[in-house]
């Protein structure tokens, strides 16, 4: 079913007129920035009763800032502007966002964004499982302003997020971490351009004896409406030396955590397994990327 | 071989500007002032009685212009499928184009023709239909025991066929062998997945004429069924040939429900209907059968073949369609006479289930073949410690031996060992380590399989249309027409059509242009399939081109006075043989000849002759002599990750014999594209259904996956070992189909290597070999 209930097209300079948009047409208005996924979503009768679409990539909204505490991503961001950011390259700490992005085609890379990447609410998508590792939080804007809204909130169902009426997300906001921080993102998929059966993102600060400071472990991909956070291996990991024991114990734990779906592409019992497998991989990958 | 000028080479393809500029001779993009837009409605049952259909509300719908239902449908049962003729003995004939009986979910039950597409949809949900729910079927197994659900009336445990083959005696070959294989092997249900849908626009006149623009492999197919279906003399029914379509690969051999019911919507309304199937629809309208086959195999110790029992059950889906035709090429060519064994019996189930129907798709039944028994092959050789390539060759022909189907024809070229040996060479197949020997998570392997037997075309098969024709027309300015019905699927067949006129008329490829054809005015053809363009309709059209030579010389040998078994072309030249300086370019024999007999010059008329008169033309229409048989082996490389499943392909080598390569670059693409469906089948592609409601769960490729260039491999390499096909046009016979065949035994076959732990069931996916691997 295509997108036939479509009245209008816009394509605001700015955020208050997409606030403005979204106020008079409420849940009749959609954004849309890189466009990607729509017709996936319009195909399955999600987008019913969508009357205005709202394209947001000239509000101004594709920069990408590094300040002290944190780095700020716009929500037009691309995936391609991201890879090219000599900033996102040169950061271990950001590895898991560059891994993310190294996996679609090129065709994905030049369109979708970051910020619809994080709207979408998608539990299948790559970049929410890498920001959640990375204590990201979504920056909304509305009509009373700017908030974050750190992402274990944001999202919070299938396709459901916890914005209010009339709010968008402006940016990504990534605080920035303290020294010997890395992070590492790994993904199951079928071809380039698939959904993530499985993914997982970690992110490690280590101190100056090697030793777990702090980790973040999340699990995607069919894990439940939302990627899931791995608390238990977190758990086992932080105070730990993260050695290929504790990178066992932290994979079987973030397994005994997750209860995955069963659908025609995995079996949970596949996906359970994968998630250790996968939470194994990032953690040796993030490793590594530590000085 | 003789010394080609324009075959053999990788001339410019005359089709390549257009479609890398927007392609805007594809059928999808074909349009009609006036035009309507039709959809179907279809049922969400899988097997059901249709009590009652109100159409009422939908026709009150603004733009609205036509509704119809089964009961606006001629009842008129045949064979959908364009090959054949539409009641052949050989075929079963058991489908009607709407019915008041629903065999599998998705099939069409009403339609609606109205101003936009939009509004035909929404039509469709005004349209009320009080079904009565039926037990399905999903499984071929379940539908043949007593007491399952009968689908069709004239085929008891809904067997819709059920071939046999046998000779020698089974039992004594079995008692003679001293090892005993036995295995099942499963393939799945897959989509060819052409990049355009299927789609037509039908035109009606008020004398009931009807035109037909459709993306399709078969113009003559497409009239001869629409004419069947609709209950009106096939000089009714016009089918223009698509300039080229958006690809087919045997999904597109079959009258479905849009070109009949566009022209029954197109009758009512007096306006030209289109209907333009979306991905999800097409998903459903055709798929390779799924086959599971039975494989018990005796040999000796040294490898030699003493007995083989094989069985195959074919779940045929709603209606038997293709897939009473595809057992049988899966048995005849897919796994019983490709192999040299003494003793062999096959049997062939064709099943009825609540699935949607079967289509074409290449290969018809031999890649589900080829996976089953170069498996098992496998496995004897790794069992006895066999060398696996002096396995394959002593169990199979050799050049001069017989035909093994076709009596009284001789495989004439026939390179399977230059094939296995060439390519095991290229791959290093002497560094291959025994079975799960490689260090570390991730595990590389070689493998490789070969089809040993396969077609250019169906010539012997019974019932099926094998006869190509072509006209050929030379114009003033030095180039050449061709009229011909071969459809160019995207593998190339303008290009091979305008290489062989260029080579008979002396011209360069770019001087030969293949031009409109239709089925009021050209001359029959079979469809693009069955690997049988360049041999059958290659030949047909070369006859013509010698035609429009003889006619030329006959022209010429008046113009320069000489007698015309003395003449010969070059350079776009007609000379004397044994006078180099007589030439006259053939724009000028051309020109005299569509010129009038006196002509005014500067020094006063001038008399030319009547002999020379008249258009340069010939046609040609005929059945190929014979059916030869290329013959592939393919060496591929991999590495499994042991701990997700996750096979990656890294290296292929594609040896093959095509007789003389027309074109190699065309010939690559064809060897790294059927890789790419072939290793889709071997890995990822699954068209999955509900198994409670039938329902498919791909409407799209972000449910249904097929490789991309990035999973492609980094590196295939082709090899063509050239033989001289002597029946074949300038030595060549097929080669398309057998890239696609092999590639799915070969990398199991691979997976095995690496992993030590065989998968017999396909998709080889990450999940299933972790099962395999006992991880799961």
């Amino acid at each position: 079913m295509a997108l036939t209930s479509v009245e209008a097209f816009h394509s605001p300079a700015d955020k208050a007129s997409v606030v403005q948009l979204l106020q008079k047409h409420e849940d009749n208005a959609l954004i849309v920035a890189g466009g990607t996924f729509l017709h996936g979503l319009a195909s399955r009768g999600l987008l019913t009763g969508i009357e205005v679409l709202i394209d947001i990539q000239n509000s101004g909204l594709d920069n990408i800032t590094i300040n002290t505490d944190n780095v700020v991503i716009g929500a037009t961001t691309r995936f391609a502007q991201l890879e090219t950011s000599q900033e996102i390259a040169q950061e271990a700490w950001l590895g898991a966002v560059k891994d993310a992005i190294a996996y679609p085609p090129i065709q994905i890379m030049n369109s979708a964004t970051v910020g619809g990447s994080i709207a979408s609410s998608c539990p299948f998508f790559d970049l929410p499982t890498s920001f959640l590792a990375l204590n990201g939080a979504a920056q909304a804007h509305g009509p009373d302003g700017s908030r974050d809204i750190p992402l274990e909130e944001f999202f919070s169902g299938l396709f459901e997020n916890s914005l209010a009426p009339a709010e968008f997300v402006t940016a990504i906001k990534l605080p920035q971490p303290p020294a010997n921080s890395a992070s590492a993102f790994i993904k199951l998929e079928t071809n380039a351009n698939d959904l993530a059966i499985v993914n997982a993102a970690v992110a490690l600060t280590l101190d100056a004896e090697k030793k777990c400071r702090q980790a973040r472990v999340f699990v995607g991909g069919g894990m439940g409406e939302t990627p899931v956070r791995a608390s238990a291996a977190e758990n086992l990991l932080t105070g730990a030396v993260v050695d290929e024991d504790s990178i066992a114990g932290a994979g079987e734990a973030a397994k005994s955590g997750v209860d995955p779906i069963s659908d025609h592409r995995a079996s949970a019992e596949y996906r359970a397994a994968m998630a250790k497998v996968l939470v194994e991989k990032a953690l040796r990958k993030a490793l590594a990327r530590v000085d | 071989m003789t010394q080609l000028n324009v075959v053999g080479k990788s001339v410019v393809r005359p089709d390549a500007y257009d479609k890398v500029t927007g392609g805007k001779h594809y059928p999808v993009n074909y349009s009609l002032p006036g035009m309507l837009h039709g959809k179907l409605l279809r049922s969400p049952y899988p097997h059901a009685k249709i009590v009652a259909i109100d159409t009422s509300e939908a026709e009150k719908l603004p733009g609205v212009k036509a509704v119809i239902t089964h009961a606006d449908v001629p009842q008129n049962v045949f064979t959908p499928v364009y090959f054949v003729p539409a009641h052949a003995k050989s075929m079963v004939q058991d489908f009607v184009v709407m019915s008041d009986r629903v065999r599998w979910a998705g099939q069409p039950v009403a339609a609606v023709a109205a101003t936009s597409a939009d509004v035909a949809e929404a039509a469709l949900q005004l349209i009320d239909v009080e079904y009565e729910e039926l037990q399905p079927v999903f499984d071929p197994e379940e539908a043949m025991k007593e007491g399952a659900p009968q689908l069709h009336d004239n085929a008891p445990n809904n067997i819709a066929k059920a071939p046999s083959f046998s000779f020698g005696d089974l039992e004594a070959g079995f008692a003679e062998a001293d090892h005993i294989f036995e295995g099942v092997y499963q393939t799945q249900r897959v989509h060819t997945c052409y990049m355009e849908p299927r789609v037509c626009v039908v035109d009606s006149e008020t004398d009931g004429r009807i035109t037909v623009h459709s993306s399709m492999q078969h113009g003559f197919g497409l009239r001869e069924k629409m004419a069947v279906a609709l209950g009106i003399p096939e000089s009714k029914v016009n089918v223009v040939k698509p300039t080229y379509i958006g690809g087919g690969f045997g999904g597109k051999l079959d009258v479905g429900h849009i070109e009949p019911v566009a022209a029954l919507l197109s009758l009512e309304t007096g306006r030209p209907v289109r209907i333009e199937h979306t991905r999800g629809e097409d998903f459903i309208a055709t798929t390779r059968n799924p086959i599971k086959v039975y494989l018990k195999t005796g040999v000796k110790n040294d490898g030699a073949y003493t007995a083989r029992y094989i069985k195959s059950i074919l779940d045929a889906g709603a209606h038997a369609t293709h897939g009473a035709e595809v057992i049988m090429v899966h048995g005849l060519y897919g796994t019983f006479f490709p192999w040299k064994c003494p003793n062999q019996t096959w049997e062939g189930f064709s099943v009825y289930t609540n699935n949607i129907i079967g289509g074409g798709y290449r290969g018809y039944g031999a890649p589900q073949g080829c996976f089953a028994v170069e498996s098992q092959n496998d496995e004897i050789c790794e069992k006895l410690g066999l060398d696996p390539i002096e396995f394959r060759s002593g169990n199979t022909h050799k050049e001069g031996d017989p035909h093994p189907v076709l009596q009284g024809h001789t495989l004439n070229s026939y390179r399977l060992d230059d094939c296995l040996k060439k390519g095991a060479e290229r791959i290093g197949f002497d560094r291959r380590a025994p079975a799960n020997s490689s260090e570390g998570a991730k595990k590389r392997g070689i493998g490789f399989a070969c089809h040993p037997l396969w077609v250019s075309g169906c010539l012997g098969f019974p019932d099926i249309y094998e006869h190509s024709g072509a006209t050929v027309k030379l114009n003033r300015d030095g180039t050449a027409d061709v009229v011909s019905s071969c459809i160019d699927l995207g593998s190339g067949q303008i290009t091979m059509l305008t290489q062989v006129v260029a080579e008979e008329l002396g011209l360069a490829s770019e001087a030969v242009r293949v031009v409109y054809a239709d089925t009021d005015t050209a001359p029959f053809d079979a469809p693009t399939h069955a690997s049988r363009a360049t041999y059958s309709a290659g030949l047909a059209t070369k006859a013509a081109a010698v035609e429009t030579r003889n006619r030329l010389f006959k022209a010429a040998s008046a113009v320069m006075e000489a007698n015309p078994g003395d003449l010969y072309l070059e350079d776009g030249k007609v000379l004397v043989k044994g006078a180099p300086d007589s030439g006259v370019p053939i724009t000028e024999i051309t020109a005299r000849a569509e010129s009038a007999f006196v002509q005014m010059t500067e020094e006063g008329p001038r008399l030319t002759t009547i002999e020379e008169k008249g258009t340069i033309i010939g046609s040609a229409s005929q059945a190929p002599p014979s059916n030869p048989s290329p013959v592939a082996a393919q060496f591929v490389e991999v590495e499994v990750d042991t701990d997700t499943g996750e096979v990656k392909v890294l290296h292929v080598v594609h040896a093959a014999d095509a007789g003389r390569v027309f074109h190699p670059k065309a010939a690559e693409g064809q060897v790294e594209g059927g890789f790419q469906q072939g290793m889709g089948y071997a890995l990822m592609e699954h068209l999955q259904f509900d198994q409670d409601t039938g329902a498919c769960l791909s409407s799209d490729f972000l449910d249904y996956k097929i490789p991309t260039s990035m999973e492609m491999p980094p590196k295939i390499e082709s090899i063509f070992v050239e033989s001289n096909e002597p029946t074949g046009p300038y030595g060549a016979k097929s080669m398309s189909e057998l890239c696609l065949i092999i590639p799915a035994a070969a990398i199991a076959n691979a997976v095995y290597n690496a992993i030590g732990v065989r998968v017999t069931e396909l998709p080889i996916t990450p999940e299933r070999v972790l099962r395999a691997l006992g991880k799961l």
